[in-house]
């Protein structure tokens, strides 16, 4: 399986993939929204494409994802992409090395993703907002940061951790315990393996 | 079908535009807006993408697109206002806060350059049919298959929010809870996103299957269903944005020494 883990082959399966994660990224969001949680939830669909059927899908939702958010609502969600491919790669990554294999597991791996998107999102959020995320939350631990004089790349770095943390975390235990609760064809059908590849 | 999208159909010169020019504009306008940090060229560039945007009749449908980020850069003002490290002339007291000059003028700065890439994309996104331009990015060489996905991903999205009232009514109608405490919301949400999850993966099944039976797989080279010409007017936009492109990183790498 790890042989064929960066194959830019794709079943057909697995293409059609990608538009039902950004869907299903898409629900997270507004079912979130509905139920008035404190996340964003909005990369469920990205996480369990990379489960599915590798970093490379994985990366491609991200990107697909944020491609049609800019196009369809926030055009600055186009620079974000960079971080939902940062995101999938990372879950697929993690995944198929067999590093996911129980909640607990599942709790440690967001704690990673969360930090590798706060890495990538980083340099964005300064070059965009002078290091502020938009978050309130957030954006109020960076300003009694930089009142307090810390180095700008640390406070912007802390603010972005902050909100991803959480939100990353709940998103993968989401998505892991969805995929447990998955049928075996179904799982089977987006795997890489020549047997599958043709329906 | 209904598709998602901010397009507005107008008949203008802008919507005539080829969707690549518009790319084109979109990276000199940030090459220009990230590269030169000098207002007076700021403020030229907004200008001409406010034009444009006029000449297309979408300038109303810019401030919603605006009003996303129109929060975060009021506090960017007070944040940077405030706190900025550079912060040396106050400028005006409010209160018991102090605004200084340095920090306002850089925040002013990030704004104008928040306003330039939203309104190059605007023009981009308001006067440009998503499938029009993803079948332009196919005919310069995007691989057909992803053409595909991009295409699916706008008709999906809304059968998806279809979908999900069904599955939210459902549940509701067993007794889930979708308000009160927080973690009886928090519990409502596997319930909920679940059955979506669930479903939509297994149309993906189907549409594999639907698609390998109309040949998607097959490597004979694919034709499209709308003739295209470029005209001579859109390879002269082209050449000129190409110029300006080079130009800014030129003038940057002289202007730097």
């Amino acid at each position: 399986m790890s042989k064929k883990l960066w194959s830019f082959k794709f079943s057909t399966a697995a293409l059609v993939l990608i538009p039902a994660a950004v869907g299903i990224n898409y629900i997270g969001k507004l079912f979130a929204g509905l139920l008035k949680l404190p996340l964003w939830l909005d990369s469920i669909g990205t996480m369990l494409a990379s489960m599915l059927a590798g970093p490379i899908i994985g990366a491609l939702s991200g990107a697909i994802n944020n491609i049609i958010y800019g196009l369809t609502m926030d055009p600055i969600s186009f620079v974000y992409a960079i971080t939902s491919i940062a995101i999938g790669i990372t879950v697929g990554v993690l995944m198929f090395k067999g590093l996911i294999k129980n909640v607990y597991l599942a709790i440690l791996s967001g704690i990673i993703v969360a930090l590798v998107a706060a890495v990538v999102s980083t340099p964005i959020n300064i070059a965009f907002w002078g290091g502020q995320t938009g978050n309130i939350w957030g954006d109020a631990l960076f300003a009694s940061l930089m009142a307090k004089k810390f180095p700008m790349w640390l406070a912007s770095f802390l603010d972005e951790f902050v909100v991803d943390l959480p939100d990353k975390v709940a998103s993968l235990v989401i998505s892991f315990l969805i995929y447990k609760g998955l049928p075996k064809s179904l799982i089977n059908l987006y795997s890489s393996d020549d047997e599958i590849e043709k329906l | 079908m209904r598709m998602m999208s901010l397009y507005k159909d107008r008949n203008t010169i802008v919507h005539k535009i080829d969707p690549l020019n518009k790319i084109l504009y979109i990276l000199a306008s940030i090459l220009i807006t990230m590269l030169i940090s000098d207002f007076k060229v700021l403020i030229l560039t907004l200008v001409v993408s406010l034009l444009l945007l006029l000449l297309g009749k979408v300038i109303k449908n810019v401030f919603p697109i605006i009003s996303f980020s129109l929060i975060v850069l009021v506090t960017i003002v007070i944040i940077q206002g405030l706190f900025n490290p550079n912060n040396k002339t106050p400028l005006v007291n409010i209160g018991q806060f102090i605004f200084y000059k340095e920090g306002i003028i850089y925040s002013f700065l990030l704004i104008l350059r928040v306003l330039n890439i939203l309104c190059a994309f605007s023009l981009l996104i308001l006067t440009t049919k998503p499938s029009d331009l993803i079948e332009n990015l196919v005919r310069r060489g995007l691989s057909p298959k992803l053409g595909y996905v991009l295409a699916s991903v706008l008709q999906i999205i809304p059968q998806m929010l279809s979908t999900m009232d069904t599955i939210l009514d459902a549940q509701r109608s067993r007794g889930l809870e979708t308000e009160g405490k927080l973690i009886k919301r928090v519990k409502a949400f596997i319930p909920l996103i679940g059955p979506a999850v669930m479903n939509s993966l297994i149309s993906t099944r189907e549409r594999a299957m639907a698609l390998e039976m109309r040949g998607f797989n097959s490597n004979i080279k694919k034709t499209f269903l709308n003739e295209h010409d470029e005209t001579s007017f859109d390879k002269l936009i082209r050449y000129l944005l190409i110029a300006l492109i080079i130009f800014t990183i030129v003038w940057r790498l002289v202007w730097l020494k």
